[in-house]
């Protein structure tokens, strides 16, 4: 393990703490995201919404919208469904999501029917002036719902070609799992039967990304061609997406993207793309759709997860078992749920040593607004269940949380349970790094009056996404500045400054001479995904190789100009370096005299693709399950409350091993930056349905982390232990410190008022309720 | 239709507005004021800030016929040695950049009205504006360093 401490940069390759690319515009606001676009005589989009969570559409009346002056089209998802068929069902595990409901509503909201009109206002007047009369479904309201089999979401499911694993599933009919994982190793029952074993049964509510900038998407028809201008963290995803719904080829469909205003994984794979993309299609209209808060919210969410548990530990302390049965909630439509269930389900007994385990990993459908990809993956939901497990288990034992977690750590060369050995992930590195940052072993004052003192502590690991694709263009300009073309987008994580800083450390240059574009589908090359904090890594490592490509075509040309061998010809600051001769050879000039031009470009590529072996069919497990992994720690010490039931935290330590921290600047804020996000979901951030209608999708009503809720003191903390693989070893980091937070927070309230609680969110209310049925003096 | 004059960051426009327009969409759709943006529609983040005669507004509650002959600020119109701006800049306190506008607007609001402010009043003036990055920390840096600049000069 090793510790940076930070340093002022002096050069701005990796390591730097280079400032991040158009940090004044940011604050002026002058860098321009999707919805800046000037939008005079283009159509604006509407949409009327379904009232109930599942029933049958029996009639839809629009002609009093029709009507409305200044609308131009009213479109229901029977008409698009006439020209479009079932190509119009889209999803990046199953094709089972209409941009608009055809026949059948499975969630309140779901978008019905369409409206283009001249401003937004009249669209949205006349989307309430639509009828829809509907003929009622057995709804399912939840997991159990679900899971009793009265009725079905779906008739039949029907996998997309993404996920080459769900294929057995297609046709299948009479299920609301629209994917089942299983790990099984050794014998957990019997295994139990010895020791210590602690048991619970876990709720993470459904939660919201609510990055602040609002979902928006802009198209048009270029001659032949659609192109969209989106907010979107899935570019190359959205533009396979669309070229198969409207049956056009790739070169047909462009997709550009500005920096968001935040994402956190809401903007990902079919939201707003199908449908504009359809309505500018058949309309040859450019249309555009800005959602609003209250949409936005039901446009995706983070999984509502349960968790039935159980750790054992024999008489030394060490593990020797483990259960989880997963079922996450994956609401009307499944989008990458089964992909979350299976690479977060097979980690569901945690970061640990153990040698009998079994896992079943769920992913149901039920009427409810459908859940995606968040910040974790999936991942802190069941941290959430092994985190307090584990330190429930020490306290049986009367052992130390954070001691009895350090014996039974994975560590590097290990193999985990679920087959794949551990390298780069730093788990001891981590928790020693965030206890001692709390002053973890130092005496606690518990706290006086109405105030008591706790501290918390937990880990978290999580597999990077696995296999995926990274490419990257590299255009040297004759100056000696540099175009850099990735299919990476930023959010705010800070890519586009993190990214010239490896072709900078390669090449000798400054980062400030090398420009990343904004991604463009016609210009920038394929790359699965921005998300799942794999861009350092795969998008990294495809910008290594491309820059290490150039160095190499750059001696070629100071050979030639030598005259012959490049043996000792080195790239520098300044140019080539003959070191026999000390010349220096400019590479302006070495561009210049090669293509006889001022201003001629030189372009190279490089692909970077990782292999994963699939889950064994009888045990799922996998010798290479994932490219990597991420692991995590938090500790906090906070107060609470014992009038109020609230939680004060005065001190949050979050350690995440990035491998190698290319701008450790931007690390530290994504550390700290997850870990608020995270004290949100701890304490207070949840998303409330009854009857399957959300009841708190505005901002009036969903509560979100204020700069009051920032912890006394907020300490971020880097680890660095090389991948052996990664691009100067370096590994990404975006959800790294969002995993642990809340079982961190739910073991130091533990501590601090002795009452355990297993349902998210720590609310004053809850610890109140909690404190009274345990008997706890106030 | 009214006819309503507005001087934005020292520029004058005259402007046709409906009685149920946005402030919010008037700057943005009729002046190009793309700094000031929408995140709730319902005066809870406070990305919509503007100042008004030096006072903070939520332009997604504000009807624009009732600003007739008001003198707005938005943050792409400070001037470009602004201390709050510069403060920001060197405090790295910006992650994706969309709420920052509005924080570096209720900045300048707290400094004319208390120059010196403690961390608590800091706290409680940013309290209504919500950076989902969590750049927090950074952000009540950058106005304790604003306000020192400006006392020194």
């Amino acid at each position: 393990m090793t510790q940076t401490t930070p340093e002022p940069g002096v050069d701005t390759g990796v390591g730097s703490r280079r400032s991040r690319v158009g940090a004044a515009g940011k604050v002026r606001g002058q860098l321009r995201h999707v919805a800046d676009r000037p939008h005079g005589g283009c159509a604006h989009v509407a949409v009327h919404r379904s009232t109930r969570p599942h029933a049958r559409i029996t009639s839809v009346d629009v002609s009093e919208a029709a009507a409305l002056d200044g609308v131009e089209a009213v479109v229901t998802g029977a008409a698009l469904y006439k020209v479009l068929g079932d190509r119009m069902f889209t999803g990046p595990a199953f094709s089972d999501q209409p941009p608009l409901a055809v026949d059948r509503v499975r969630y309140v909201g779901e978008p019905v029917v369409a409206v283009l009109a001249r401003d937004v206002a009249t669209a949205r007047e006349a989307a309430e002036l639509v009828y829809v009369e509907y003929e009622d479904l057995e709804p399912i309201y939840d997991v159990a719902d679900a899971l009793a089999e009265r009725a079905f979401v779906h008739d039949a499911l029907r996998p997309s070609v993404v996920f080459g694993d769900l294929r057995h599933l297609s046709g299948k009919t009479e299920t609301n799992i629209a994917y089942e994982y299983n790990l099984k190793l050794g014998d957990p029952e019997s295994a139990a039967t010895q020791g210590t074993s602690v048991g619970f049964e876990f709720w993470a509510p459904p939660v919201h990304h609510v990055a602040i900038e609002l979902p928006a998407t802009i198209g048009w028809v270029d001659a032949d061609r659609l192109e969209l201008y989106s907010t979107t963290q899935t570019p190359s995803y959205v533009r396979q997406s669309v070229a198969d719904m409207l049956g056009l080829p790739l070169s047909h469909v462009r997709i550009r993207v500005a920096p968001l205003g935040g994402s956190f994984g809401a903007k990902m794979y079919d939201r707003l793309e199908p449908l504009i993309a359809a309505l500018a299609w058949l309309y040859r209209r450019e249309v555009r759709m800005v959602a609003s808060r209250e949409e936005a919210f039901l446009l995706t969410t983070r999984h509502g997860a349960g968790v039935i548990s159980s750790m054992s530990a024999d008489a030394d302390g060490n593990l020797t078992s483990a259960t989880a049965d997963v079922r996450y909630d994956t609401g009307a439509y499944a989008d990458v749920g089964p992909r979350i269930t299976a690479k977060s389900g097979m980690i569901a007994a945690g970061p640990y040593k153990i040698p009998n385990v079994a896992i079943r990993s769920r992913c149901i459908y039920t009427n409810k607004p459908s859940a995606g990809p968040f910040r974790g993956f999936g991942v802190p939901q069941v941290t959430w269940s092994h985190e307090t497990l584990i330190d429930e288990l020490a306290r049986a034992r009367g052992e130390d949380p954070a001691a009895f977690r350090r014996r039974n750590l994975l560590r590097e060369g290990d193999e985990s349970y679920m087959g794949t050995v551990m390298h780069s992930a730093d788990f001891v590195g981590c928790l020693d790094a965030v206890t001692e940052a709390i002053g973890w072993d130092t005496p606690l004052d518990r706290g006086s009056g109405r105030w008591r003192r706790g501290r918390g502590v937990a880990v978290g690991i999580k597999a990077v996404l696995t296999p995926t694709v990274a490419n990257a263009v590299l255009q040297l300009n004759q100056d000696g500045s540099a175009t850099l073309m990735i299919s990476t987008v930023d959010m705010g994580q800070g890519s586009d400054t993190i990214m010239p800083q490896i072709v900078a450390e390669v090449l000798s240059m400054d980062a400030e001479r090398i420009r990343v574009v904004a991604v463009d589908t016609d210009v920038t090359p394929y790359d699965t995904i921005t998300a799942g904090s794999r861009s350092t890594y795969h998008t990294g490592n495809a910008v290594r190789g491309v820059a290490e490509r150039m160095r190499e075509r750059l001696l070629d040309l100071a050979a030639k100009r030598a005259g012959g061998s490049s043996k000792d010809l080195k790239l520098t600051a300044d140019g080539v370096l003959n070191t026999a001769s000390g010349e220096v050879y400019r590479v302006s000039e070495l561009i210049h005299e090669h293509f006889g031009a001022r201003g001629a470009t030189m372009t190279e590529e490089f692909n970077y693709t990782t292999s994963w072996q699939p889950y064994d069919k009888e045990t799922g497990r996998s010798a290479k399950a994932t490219e990597h992994w991420f692991a995590g720690a938090v500790a906090v010490q906070l107060l609470v409350d014992r009038w109020t039931g609230r939680a004060r935290v005065e001190h949050l330590a979050v350690a995440g091993d990035v491998g190698r921290a290319i701008n450790p600047a931007l690390v530290e804020q994504q550390l700290a930056g997850s870990a608020i996000m995270g004290l949100g979901h701890a304490l207070f951030d949840e998303l409330v349905f009854d009857q399957g209608q959300m009841l708190n999708g505005t901002l009036l009503d969903y509560q979100l982390p204020s700069v009051k809720d920032l912890p006394g003191k907020l300490t971020p903390i880097i680890i660095e232990s090389p991948h052996a693989s990664g691009p100067f070893g370096a590994k990404g980091v975006g959800e790294t410190g969002i995993i642990p937070i809340a079982p961190a927070v739910a073991n130091a309230v533990r501590d601090a008022v002795g009452v355990r609680i297993t349902r998210l969110p720590l609310s004053p209310e809850r610890v109140l309720q909690a404190m009274d049925e345990a008997g706890v003096e106030k | 239709m009214k006819l309503i004059q507005l001087t934005v960051n020292g520029r004058r426009y005259d402007l046709p507005v409906d009685d149920d327009e946005l402030l919010l969409d008037v700057l943005r759709d009729k002046i190009g004021a793309y700094s000031v943006r929408e995140g709730c529609g319902v005066g809870a983040c406070g990305a919509c800030t503007v100042l008004v005669g030096g006072i903070s507004v939520s332009s997604c509650l504000a009807r624009a016929v009732r600003y007739d002959g008001a003198e707005l600020t938005t943050a792409d119109g400070l001037p470009e040695d602004d201390a709050v701006v510069t403060a920001f800049v060197e405090s790295r306190a910006m992650q994706c950049g969309y709420c920052i506008p509005g924080f570096v607007l209720m900045a300048h609001e707290l400094l004319a009205e208390n120059p010196q402010p403690d961390r608590e009043q800091i706290v409680a003036h940013l309290e209504g504006n919500i950076c989902r990055c969590g750049t927090y920390q950074e952000i009540c840096r950058a106005v304790e360093v604003a306000a020192e600049r400006r006392e020194r000069a």
